[in-house]
């Protein structure tokens, strides 16, 4: 019986790592495809030959390089900023001395209930007169104001769990409060910065819809916006896709990995009471 | 501190904030301390209020508006951008899928993950590989997932038509993503295996928490696993069942990515949800006056959802 369980439970994590890594597996091989392989039947589960020709025409022929480049460059500012807005609203939060904490907790809800797409047209509306649109920058301020509210609830989480005994300690040190924030509290909870800002970093990389609306320059386009031109064409280069998609997912990937255990640290001790 | 604080506009805000008895109520801190929370809120609230709040409020405006971005009239007509919506038979389709969608992915999503959770539960050699590598998908943009899925759904060369060619499930090759009654259940597949790590990991953290007393008193007691599961493991960790599910269900509303790079709502109109039908107002028709009626709906029956779940979760000892 013991080892009838013991069985099932290993067939069981198997099934579910193979569903769960197929995806991957099968863009990693289509990627990798040449043109006539890609479409032959009988489909092949491994590259007859391995040739890097779809990544070599995305970087070479498309402008792929330059929408990585942006892409890097609008998370990157956007998650810091996020970061240190969120952290100040964050400590605020954890603190319970503010008496409207409740009102802008419920404010922060009700930001996760809208998401941007459904606002896309009055953003559009009341940026473009201004001149705003077709900018990285603007792009930057909307991923910002987008990532405060969540990361500011993450942020509360581990700010939390900082005893407030060391607060005081510098306090009585002569530090004042905003020094003492920067000198003692941040670098205490350096793990939960660095999982709020990577959460933050691979939403803004992987945000679409904005992007489309407000970005039109090719040398704007981020990767998302660059792989959605590639679709609305009516013969997708699904080799060249292919390869998009792995350059899309990796970075994002790589960060989780090496942020995961914080990061659903920081998910879960507010829903999981200790 | 004290540099920040005493110059420009903010200054003046935080002046007038800190000796406001709106805000502080029976508060007793110093107006020191006072300057100091609104000094540290203040950049949350712009950031708010520009890009969640105002525009909120003015796609309320605009969904009584005749605004197209053909002819900009921006007349107020009442309710027509509605009744246009609403008459719209793709619109009818689009709110029952809309519930299709988010019942068939939010019940298998939480059936799959919470068997995924109680697998790991115990711990065995390379668990943490095994959670880092089953747990990948969360990284990964509904987007690219709706490319990878639309690739592998594919009618003549996709992957999925091979396999189920090969175990004999079906005997010729189907056109998953052209055939209107498949196209939303392929969606919902990848919707599905999207969502799976979100209450793994969740629940995983809740099944851990579980203190490990309980158990043995009850085997002491002669309890079978089966009755241990049900007394101890279900109530143990339903609160974060409840939340969990509750606020997935706002998410799964709010997400459109991956049906719009699957199916784009397609064969015409069969597989939109209202997310992506809005998305097609807005970047195929540019009648912003209808999109956002259709995004009015949308906030009314998410504000009246998360209205009762904020009731409900507080009776429940929510997040």
């Amino acid at each position: 019986m013991k080892r009838l369980l013991l069985i099932i439970r290993v067939l069981a994590l198997g099934a579910f790592l193979m569903c769960a890594l197929f995806p991957l597996y099968w863009t990693l091989v289509t990627s990798l495809k040449g043109q006539t392989e890609m479409y032959t039947y009988p489909i092949t589960y491994w590259p007859k030959e391995i040739t890097f020709e779809n990544y070599r025409y995305l970087l070479r022929s498309l402008n792929f390089t330059r929408y990585t480049s942006n892409s890097i460059f609008v998370s990157l500012f956007s998650s810091l900023a996020a970061l240190i807005v969120a952290s100040f609203s964050g400590y605020v939060l954890a603190r319970k001395q503010f008496s409207a904490n409740k009102v802008l907790f419920f404010l922060l809800f009700m930001t996760q209930i809208i998401p941007g797409f459904i606002l896309m047209s009055s953003i559009y509306v009341m940026f473009a007169p201004v001149g705003f649109t077709d900018s990285l920058f603007v792009l930057i301020f909307l991923y910002t104001g987008i990532m405060v509210p969540f990361s500011s609830i993450m942020m509360k989480g581990f700010f939390e769990r900082i005893p407030e005994s060391i607060e005081e300690a510098a306090l009585i040190d002569g530090c004042k409060k905003l020094q003492m924030l920067f000198k003692v509290v941040f670098p205490v909870t350096a793990p939960g910065l660095a999982a709020t800002f990577c959460f933050a970093f691979v939403n803004c990389w992987n945000e679409l819809f904005l992007a489309i609306m407000l970005l039109n320059s090719e040398s704007k386009k981020t990767i998302p916006v660059g792989l959605n031109s590639f679709v609305g064409k009516a013969d997708i280069d699904w080799g060249a896709m292919a390869a998009g998609v792995m350059i899309a997912l990796l970075p994002a990937m790589l960060i989780f990995a090496f942020a995961q255990k914080y990061i659903v640290q920081g998910l879960t001790q507010g829903a999981v009471k200790e | 501190m004290g540099g920040v604080l005493e110059k420009g506009v903010w200054y003046k805000v935080i002046q007038v904030g800190a000796n406001s008895p709106h805000i502080w109520g029976e508060n007793d801190l110093m107006v020191k301390d006072r300057k100091f929370i609104l000094f540290m809120i203040l950049p949350t609230f712009l950031f708010i209020s520009v890009v969640t709040f105002v525009p909120a409020i003015r796609s309320i405006f605009m969904a009584f508006q005749d605004y197209n971005m053909y002819y900009l009239t921006k007349k107020f007509i009442g309710f027509k951008n509605f009744a246009d919506a609403f008459c719209d038979p793709i619109f009818v389709q689009a709110l029952k899928n809309t519930a299709k969608w988010v019942l068939v992915s939010l019940s298998l999503q939480f059936v799959l993950g919470f068997s995924l959770a109680l697998l790991l539960r115990k711990p065995f050699k390379g668990r943490g590989i095994y959670t880092a590598l089953v747990f990948y998908p969360w990284a990964v943009s509904g987007f690219v997932i709706g490319l990878q899925w639309r690739w592998m759904f594919h009618g003549s060369a996709g992957v999925i038509n091979d396999l189920l060619l090969k175990i004999g499930i079906i005997k010729e090759k189907i056109a998953f993503l052209s055939d209107p009654h498949y196209a939303l259940y392929s969606a919902i597949v990848a919707n599905i295996w999207y969502g799976i790590p979100f209450f793994a990991i969740m629940l995983l953290a809740a099944l851990q928490s579980v203190p490990q007393e309980l158990y043995e008193a009850a085997r002491i007691d002669g309890a079978n696993a089966f009755k241990q599961f049900v007394r101890i493991t279900i109530p143990y960790v339903k609160p974060v069942i409840i939340n969990t599910t509750l606020i997935r269900f706002i998410w799964i509303v709010n997400f459109p990515d991956i049906i719009f790079s699957m199916t784009n709502g397609g064969p015409a109109g069969s597989s939109h949800i209202l997310s992506t039908l809005l998305i097609s107002k807005v970047y195929n028709e540019y009648n912003y006056g209808v999109a956002s009626a259709i995004g009015v709906v949308i906030m009314l029956i998410l504000v009246t959802y998360a209205y009762f779940y904020l009731r409900f979760s507080k009776t429940e000892g929510g997040f």
